[in-house]
Parts: C-alpha cells; sequence; structure tokens
C-alpha cells in the first residue's frame, strides 16, 4: 500500500530506550508512576489475551469428568494424556500437519516467486500502463474472499481441481498475491537506481539483474511475507472446506471440524488436545522466528 | 481503443463463462439407465467408494467394513473406500456441491430430500425398489424402514441401514420431586414444565446448536392433529402455518417456551452438553433416539441416575388423527446408488453386502433395517435396552417424518431461525406464522415444480 | 509513464516477469468477480439447467429479503466492533508499550500468540468460553467479581450475540495491528514531544497534536486492511453460531455462503456477492477519503 496511502516519513531517528532515560531529573518521578501503571495495565491486557490459550492447554490434559463438571478455573484434579491419545486415535492428526504444510509450502512459493516478479516488472521495468496493473492488484485487497467460492467451484468442477491441493493453492496465493505485490515494490523503491545501472553498464540483462540483485537482496521481506501468510494459509478454513472432500487431503481446520461427530456430538477434551497438537507447529516456527517476523512487520507497515 | 479493448475482453469472459457453466450444467444424463438393475457384462473388481455421513466408529461403517473385507478377499482388487462426513450440514454441502459438479461416487448418503428428487427426476440414482426386488432381498426390510426413505410419491430410490426410534427419555425421580406423571397429550407438556420449574429442574434438555432437535418438536404437534400429509402439503405451499393445524401447532411451541421447557442458553447448548445435563441428572426430559441406547440404556450411564432412566412415546392429542405406536421412526440417512457408475461389480457387491449386513450389524447391538435378525442386547445393557429393541416390532405404519428432510433448504434454514426466535420469545406467533408462510410461499413451490 | 531502472529492458522481458503474476490474479480473483456478475443474472441450482432472469435476483435482493438487510446491518456492526477493538485496543496497547522500560519483547510475542491458532480451534475456544450450563470462563468470572446477574448464554442471546462473534476476531489480531502501530510509534522524533511538554502541553495534547500526525499515514494503511478482514469476516460466526440465533448474527458473507451452498441457490448467492464487492469498495473509498480529508483541514 506504497503510493496510495501516503508514505510515511523515513524512520531516521529512532530513539531508543537508552537514550530517553536521559531526561531531565524533576521529570523521573512521575514518569516512573506513569511507568509502572503501564506496566500493571499491560500485563492485565496480557493475561486477558493469553489466558484463553492456557486454559486450552490445561483443558487438554482434564479428564472427561472433571471437565465437565469443573470450575472453568479450577486446576485440573489429575493430569491425564488419554485425551492426546483419543486425538490421535479419532483423527488423523499427522497427514492433516502433512497437508496444511504442503498447502502452506505450495501457496507460499506462488505468493513470493510471482509477487517479486510482478513488483519488479512493475517497479523496476516499469511499463506503459503499470499504473493500471496497481489498481488491478488493489481490487484483491480490498474484496472479500467468499466472491470466490461460487466461480471458482465451477470452474474447479469442469477442468477437474476439485480435491485436489491446487484448488486451495490457487486462491489462497491469488489473494495474498497483492499484499505481496505491494510490500516487495515499496521494498525495491528503496534499490537505489544506481545499483542498477552500474549492473546494466556490465552488460546484465533484466533476467540475470532479477537473479543476481533483486532477489538477493529481498530476503528479509521474503521472510516477513512468508511467515505473515503462512499463518492465514496454515489456518484456513473457508476454502478447504469448499475444495477439498476427501480425508487424504483434509488439513487442520478441517480435521479439527473431524470432531464433531454425528449428531453434532463432540468430545471437548480431545479436541482441545487435538488443538493443541495443531498449533504445536507453527506456534514453535513462530517462537523462533518472531524476532524476524516482528521486524519485518514494523518495518514494512512504516516503511509501506 | 482502451475502451473498446475492455468491453471486448469483458464480452469474451463472458462468453467463456457460458461456456463453463452449459458444460456442467444438466450434465444428468447418465450412462446407465436408472430402471436396469442387473446390467450385463463381466465382474471386474476395481475401487468403489461411498460418500456417507455416519459417525466414524459407528456400527455401520464397522460393519461395512468388515463386509467389504470379506467380499475383497474372494474378489482381488476390489476395495470399498468410506469417505466420511458425521457433522450432517457439512456432509449436506459436499454431497450438493459434488452432485453439481458431477462428481458423485458410485454410493452416497441422502435423505429424501427435494434436492434428490431431482437426481432421481434426472436419472442419476438407481431405482432401489426394483434393485432390492431383483437381489430378493425388498421383503426383508422394515415396512417403515423402507417407507422413511420414499418420495412423497412413494417412489424408492434409497436403501436404509439403520432403524431408530426416537423416544421421551426422562428422570423418574425428578418427576417424582415434581409431582408430575407422564404427560398423556402433548398439550400437557406446558403444565409439566411449569411444574417441573417450580421444583428448581430444568424440564427439557434440548441441543438447540445443531437445530434438527428443536424441528422436531416443530412436527410433533401437527403429525398428531392432521398427520403427515400435512408438511407434504405445507412444503409446497399448499397448507399453511396460518391453518388451524398450524396455528394449533405454533401456539403449541410458543407455550413451551412461555412455561420455560428449555434449559436457558438452549438454542448456543450443544449435543454433548445437552445429553450430560440429563444424564447428570439436571434435566428430566430428554428427546432423542435409540442411536443412544449405549449412553442411555447401558451400565456406562451414570450410577447416580441409571434406575430412575425410563422413556415414552410421543403422545396423542386429545383428537390425534394417528396412533400412539406412530411417531418419529426413521432409517436413517439412506444410501442412493450413483446411475452413471453402476455396472456388474457394483451390483454384485450390494447383493452380497446387503445380504449379509443384517446380521453383522445386528451383531452390535443396533436395531436392523430388515425384520430378519435378532438384535444382541449387550452384556452390560439395562433392562430398558431390551425393552426398547423389543419396541420397534411394534411400531405403526406412519411416521413423523423430521421436516428438516421435507421442506426446501431455503425454508428449512428460515424456520430452525425463526422456530428459536419462537420458543425465546423473541418473535410472536403470528410473527412466526407471517414470517414462514411467506417465505414457503416464494421458495415452496418453486422447489416442487 | 512510468521510468524504468533499466534502460536497455526489453518489451518481452516485461512481460515474461509480469504475466504470470496476472495470470494467476486473474484465476483466483479477477475472473470469479466477473463470472459473479455474470450468475448474478441467472437462476441456478447447481444441477438443472441455468436460466436468465434477468434483475430478478436484485430486486428480491433490494426489496425482497429481510435476511439481506439485517445480514447487512450486523455486518457494519460486526465492521465496527472489530475496528474499535483492533485499532482502539492495538493503539492503546502501543502506547503503553512505548512507555515500557522492560518486557517489550515479551509482551510483543504473547500478545501475537492469538494469531496463530486457527479459528476452527478459536471458535471451539469461545464457545466453552461463552456457555451458561456448564459455567464457561465468562460466567464464572463475572460470579467473582459479583457481577452474578450478568451471567447468560451469550450466545443465545440475540442482544449480545452480534458483539459476542466479533470479539474473538478482534482478540485474535489486535496483536498484529498492535505491531505496525507500535513501529510507527518508534518513528515519532522525541525532541518534539519533549518540546512540547516543556511548552506545558499535556499528554492528550501530545498525542492529538503530535503522535496521531504524525502516524496517521500508517493508520490509514492499518484502519483499510483492518477494514477489508473485518468485512471478510466468515469463519467465526459460520462455526460459532452459524448466524443464529435467529439471523442475530447473520453476516453477508455466511448468507452468501449458506445460500450458494446450503440452499444450492448460485444464481442468488452471486448477486449478494456482486453486492459485497461494491459495498467494500465503497468502504475502503470512505476511509480513505475520511482520513484524508481530516488531514487536509
Amino acid at each position: 500500500m506504497t503510493t496510495h496511502t501516503a508514505i510515511a516519513p523515513p524512520s531516521t531517528t529512532m530513539t531508543t530506550p537508552v537514550e530517553r532515560d536521559r531526561m531531565p531529573q524533576r521529570r523521573r518521578r512521575r514518569l516512573d508512576l506513569h511507568r509502572t501503571l503501564a506496566s500493571v495495565i499491560v500485563t492485565l491486557i496480557v493475561i486477558v489475551q493469553v489466558y484463553p490459550l492456557a486454559w486450552l492447554f490445561l483443558t487438554s490434559l482434564r479428564t472427561e469428568q472433571d471437565f465437565a463438571s469443573g470450575n472453568p478455573f479450577a486446576l485440573p484434579t489429575e493430569l491425564t494424556l488419554d485425551n492426546y491419545a483419543r486425538a490421535f486415535a479419532t483423527g488423523n492428526l499427522g497427514l492433516n500437519i502433512v497437508n496444511s504444510l504442503v498447502v502452506t509450502l505450495g501457496a507460499n512459493l506462488f505468493i513470493v516467486l510471482l509477487g517479486m516478479m510482478a513488483a519488479y516488472a512493475i517497479q523496476v521495468l516499469g511499463f506503459r500502463l503499470s499504473r493500471v496493473v496497481r489498481a488491478l492488484f488493489l481490487i484483491g485487497i480490498i474484496v472479500p474472499v467468499q466472491i470466490a467460492l461460487v466461480p471458482l467451484f465451477i470452474d474447479y468442477s469442469s477442468v477437474n481441481l476439485l480435491d485436489t491441493y491446487l484448488s486451495m493453492i490457487i486462491p489462497l496465493a491469488g489473494f495474498a498475491l497483492p499484499m505481496s505485490v505491494y510490500l516487495f515494490s515499496s521494498f525495491y523503491e528503496y534499490i537505489p537506481r544506481e545499483t542498477y545501472e552500474a549492473a546494466s553498464i556490465d552488460g546484465a540483462g533484466p533476467y540475470r539483474i532479477f537473479g543476481q540483485i533483486t532477489f538477493p537482496l529481498s530476503v528479509n521481506t521474503i521472510v516477513t511475507i512468508v511467515l505473515v501468510n503462512s499463518i492465514f494459509i496454515w489456518n484456513d478454513f473457508i476454502f478447504a472446506n469448499t475444495f477439498v472432500l476427501s480425508d487424504e487431503l483434509k488439513t487442520i481446520p478441517l480435521g479439527l471440524q473431524n470432531y464433531i461427530g454425528a449428531m453434532g456430538n463432540v468430545d471437548w477434551t480431545a479436541t482441545f488436545a487435538a488443538v493443541c497438537i495443531t498449533i504445536t507447529p507453527l506456534l514453535l516456527v513462530f517462537l523462533v522466528l518472531n524476532k524476524a517476523m516482528i521486524y519485518g512487520l514494523e518495518s514494512g507497515a512504516t516503511k509501506g | 481503443m482502451t475502451h473498446t479493448r475492455i468491453r471486448a475482453a469483458v464480452v469474451a469472459a463472458a462468453a467463456a463463462v457460458a461456456l463453463v457453466l452449459s458444460g456442467c450444467a444438466g450434465g444428468g444424463s447418465a450412462g446407465t439407465d436408472p430402471g436396469d438393475v442387473d446390467p450385463a457384462g463381466e465382474i471386474t473388481p476395481r475401487e468403489i467408494s461411498w460418500l456417507l455421513s455416519r459417525p466414524a466408529d459407528g456400527g455401520v461403517i464397522t460393519a461395512m467394513q468388515q463386509i467389504a473385507d470379506e467380499y475383497a478377499a474372494d474378489h482381488p482388487g476390489f476395495s470399498l473406500n468410506l469417505i466420511t462426513t458425521p457433522d450432517r450440514p457439512s456432509y449436506i454441502q459436499k454431497y450438493e456441491t459434488l452432485a453439481a459438479a458431477n462428481k458423485l461416487p458410485e454410493l452416497f448418503d441422502t435423505d429424501a430430500t427435494p434436492f434428490a428428487r431431482k437426481l432421481a427426476d434426472q436419472g442419476r440414482m438407481i431405482d432401489a425398489e426394483k434393485l432390492l426386488k431383483s437381489l430378493d432381498l425388498y421383503d426383508d426390510y422394515r415396512p417403515a424402514a423402507l417407507n422413511y426413505q420414499r418420495f412423497d410419491d412413494g417412489s424408492l430410490y434409497m436403501i436404509p441401514f439403520e432403524f431408530q426410534l426416537e423416544f421421551f427419555w426422562y428422570n423418574t425421580a425428578l418427576f417424582e420431586q415434581a409431582g408430575v406423571q407422564v404427560p398423556e397429550s402433548l398439550d400437557d407438556f406446558p403444565a409439566m414444565c411449569t411444574a417441573l420449574r417450580a421444583a428448581g429442574v430444568t424440564p427439557i434438555a434440548l441441543d438447540g446448536q445443531d437445530q434438527w432437535p428443536l424441528e422436531r418438536y416443530m412436527a410433533y404437534h401437527p403429525f398428531r392433529t392432521a398427520g403427515p400429509e400435512y408438511v407434504q402439503e405445507l412444503k409446497k405451499g399448499d397448507a399453511k402455518f396460518a391453518d388451524p393445524d398450524g396455528q394449533a401447532a405454533v401456539d403449541w411451541l410458543h407455550s413451551l417456551g412461555e412455561a420455560g421447557c428449555f434449559a436457558q442458553g438452549f438454542s448456543s447448548t450443544g449435543y454433548a452438553d445437552a445429553q450430560a445435563l440429563f444424564t447428570s441428572g439436571k434435566a428430566a426430559v430428554y428427546n432423542i433416539g435409540t442411536w443412544e441406547l449405549g449412553n442411555l440404556a447401558t451400565e456406562n450411564l451414570d450410577p447416580a441416575v441409571r434406575d430412575d432412566i425410563d422413556y415414552f412415546t410421543l403422545p396423542l392429542t386429545p383428537d390425534a388423527v394417528t396412533a400412539a405406536n406412530e411417531y418419529v421412526t426413521p432409517s436413517g440417512i439412506g444410501m442412493a446408488v450413483n446411475a452413471k457408475t453402476f455396472d456388474p461389480l457394483v451390483r454384485d457387491f450390494l447383493a452380497f453386502a446387503l445380504k449379509r449386513y443384517p446380521e453383522v450389524y445386528a451383531a452390535t447391538g443396533a436395531l436392523s433395517p430388515t425384520s430378519n435378525v435378532e438384535t444382541t442386547i449387550p452384556d452390560n445393557a439395562t433392562p430398558l435396552y431390551e425393552r426398547a429393541v423389543e419396541q420397534a416390532n411394534d411400531v405403526g405404519e406412519q411416521i413423523a417424518m423430521p421436516w428438516d428432510t421435507q421442506l426446501d433448504p431455503t425454508s428449512n434454514t428460515r424456520l430452525q431461525q425463526e422456530l428459536t426466535l419462537l420458543v425465546q420469545g423473541e418473535s410472536t406467533p403470528d410473527e412466526f406464522i407471517d414470517t414462514m408462510d411467506s417465505t414457503i410461499a416464494q421458495n415452496g413451490p418453486a422447489a416442487f415444480e | 509513464m512510468s521510468s524504468t531502472m533499466l534502460p536497455n529492458r526489453s518489451k518481452t522481458s516485461v512481460l515474461v516477469f509480469l504475466l504470470p503474476p496476472l495470470l494467476l490474479y486473474g484465476i483466483a480473483v479477477l475472473f470469479p468477480i466477473v463470472q459473479s456478475l455474470f450468475l448474478s443474472f441467472f437462476s441456478w441450482d447447481g444441477i438443472t439447467d441455468l436460466r436468465f432472469v434477468g434483475f430478478d435476483n436484485y430486486a428480491r435482493m433490494f426489496v425482497g429479503d429481510d435476511v439481506f438487510w439485517t445480514a447487512f446491518s450486523n455486518s457494519l456492526g460486526y465492521l465496527v466492533i472489530c475496528l474499535v477493538l483492533q485499532l482502539g485496543g492495538a493503539l492503546v496497547v502501543a502506547s503503553l508499550l512505548i512507555s515500557l522500560r522492560r518486557g517489550r519483547e515479551l509482551v510483543k510475542t504473547l500478545y501475537l500468540l492469538p494469531a496463530v491458532i486457527s479459528t476452527v480451534a478459536i471458535a471451539f475456544l469461545f464457545q466453552r468460553i461463552y456457555s451458561l450450563e456448564p459455567t464457561g470462563l465468562l460466567n464464572q468470572l463475572l460470579q467473582w467479581v459479583g457481577l452474578g446477574e450478568l451471567q447468560q448464554a451469550w450466545l443465545s442471546n440475540v442482544d449480545t450475540v452480534l458483539a459476542a462473534v466479533s470479539i474473538p476476531e478482534g482478540w485474535r489480531f489486535t496483536g498484529l495491528y498492535m505491531l505496525i502501530i507500535y513501529a510507527a510509534l518508534l518513528a515519532v522524533p522525541q525532541e518534539l514531544e519533549e518540546a512540547a511538554r516543556l511548552d506545558g502541553a499535556n499528554w492528550w495534547q501530545v498525542f492529538t497534536k503530535i503522535r496521531f500526525p504524525y502516524i496517521r499515514p500508517v493508520w490509514i494503511t492499518t484502519t483499510i486492511i483492518a477494514a477489508t478482514y473485518a468485512l471478510r469476516g466468515f469463519d467465526i460466526p459460520y462455526l460459532l453460531t452459524n448466524g443464529g440465533p435467529g439471523q442475530a448474527s447473520e453476516l453477508l458473507t455466511t448468507y452468501m455462503y449458506k445460500t450458494a451452498f446450503t440452499h444450492t441457490d448460485y444464481g442468488y448467492a452471486s448477486t449478494i456477492s456482486v453486492f459485497i464487492v461494491v459495498e467494500c469498495l465503497i468502504a475502503v473509498g470512505l476511509i480513505i477519503l475520511l482520513l484524508r480529508r481530516k488531514a487536509d483541514a
């Protein structure tokens, strides 16, 4: 979302917390009070934010009776791993995780590669109708994904794409592509013209420049885009629910739906165990890479 | 210049869409004649699929899996791929979209809905009556089990795999505590609820989240006062809620709501929570079918309430036109046979499987849709189990059909929504009647042309 | 005219880079929009032949369908609640975080955590949180703080259900927006704020006169992203209440989905789709117009 919304001022003078501490003495006391208050409020908000997740995890360790009768805030009377055993027995969690992985990787490949290509064409190569193409991509950011459900369903059924990985990957990548194009092209704006001119003089054509200059420079942006999109794609419910029919292709959200029994019966503790299992892979990636992602989001937002 | 080009592009796109659509619409023309139940040719074993909506570890799937394995032992290369979606709304969506894409597998589950009617009209399902007769199995089936699967004109395209009776289970201790008797008439329900409420008991446990349980209550009153024809006429717009029978039913539901019959917050209570309300002794009445015998009539039941559980069948109304032994006796969602993929192998497998099925299925403690086998009573059953199984031999001919399989889907969705509002007291009987009559007038006749 | 950074690039190279992304985007996004427009003039149940009905579907939508209008106003309500929670919450937490000395990284990570969880899991979770029988988290909490009489089945009450289905959506993404706004706030030059404070400005004046104008461009972007995401809200209401009780939590998106895939009324569903596209374009246009104009004033 670069040129359409005004560009934020470049963040040159970032004050670090250390610099901030060099303040006049007389303001110190008031600020300390302020800070304590802020810490308390932030802690409270974080508790509200995180408690449901802790509760989810605790519930997955409760016995069924304890869950059915118990006070939701109480600690479990006894811990059990039965729920996890049942979760694995009822569903096909391993397969679901693999499927989610395939779809997430596949869609990300398209989003990154095609996003870079489009941004390169718009921002670096440049052409007469580039503004029109930009505007076209803006539509994809604005319209909700649901409008594609019926048409894609019809199209897929006529070309035999229903119930394939590709049926999920195409719309997931297609709807994420605009944002990727915007993030890449706003990043490419910052690559100095001279870099390209120097390479051009050395005789490099557009393909070599893309491969040798633009792509290597994009790595940080790629990490951000992949991480943010992975969250959405890993958890996608609506496309999977509409286009996937066989058990072999079910992704995690659909696998979790399996825990709803024939007449609407739900084995809650096993369901919560399954939830815990399925969020683990993404959670681990997130915890390991969250610095990179947070950095990317922050810089992407302020630069874009 | 660009203008004309864009216009040309739009026209081209529209033409492409038209092509795509015409390519997959009306793709019903089947390769096989739906009446030809004994096609000529070799039996060539292959994998066949059954798209179904039944519990993954339930009796039907376990039994059919076992039978398919037996068949595969004699026919190498054969396998039965069972694709189940237990959650019914998700299933219906999946099956209807597959039908639109002309991608239904050899066997698929469906109720006798308007949508299934269209598929049958297009010759996409094998005539089940002819098939069962040619396999010499037709007479084994309980008439009620087959009748449940029939369309309004009596034609049969689905094969039943279960037989269930729906009862009002109740807690005798709580009834005693509140000083109430088993209701003799549906009209006694409000008074029963008031008394139970006064005794501090939740009168009726109801799974409102899944919609169908409340919709059953909609079906009860008219079934007694006007018989099974009422809903058949109502769905086409020929009968109305504003008619005396409809009005009485709506008023009855409204009075159930006013008397506080259902637990507070019933509309967001799920299946498991509703059942827990009853099995933990907090609610006095629970309306559910014999598929829950394993939880309600065996030692799985909490010892604290085990000896207090009993059941009664759908009460009458003062001048009921249906008999006491006629109530909701569904044979479950039925299995349709895809005409397009029907061949000697499918026929041969069905011949083997349907013959073998009743015995295998009844051994799991469930009621077979046929009357030629005895249900095995499990070792841990309470006396109630056997009584419920016996009851199956004494059901009448007419069935109170669940309305969700009867109405067109648009009217059905609206009815489910409006019912909740009516019972919660958010809308009056008159508003309910106005809304529903106009919704059905708008959608019903078109769906049943 | 756009300028090129590469003097000797060929036209072919532009096409080589541009066509593959446009192809995918066309198939997944642009063509379906055109198709919806086309289908909206037909009546089609998926299995019988397509029937041209002219503007009948539009007439039905605008004058003959009360559920459509209920869903429309619910969608707006959902949008407002999500925006307030996500942007308001994000701004408050980001501002507080700026004044913290320690633990910023930890707070950021924890705050982002709910975004990682799938909506199906979130729906399961909130079903238990709102539950009355057995007592869920929320009702238990009310009892403890002495507001026991407020206990209710939050998803059964037509007055509370819309807020109840919006809150999980707001909850899961505040972290994301908080990060963006936090980064923007970090970039506000401290010298300006200090100078204003020395001139006797209170924190509110500092905020409205210096901080907010400085982050306005980011704020506009964030508002647009949050608004478009709220307008495509679907999973949580669909899974949590399926639009009920009655139509109290029906959104345009869930209604469209039901019309297509439960009622198999693909033509009318496409008509609603077309409306959703127009609605989103108008909403984003309005946001840009309003926030820009304020900046100019």
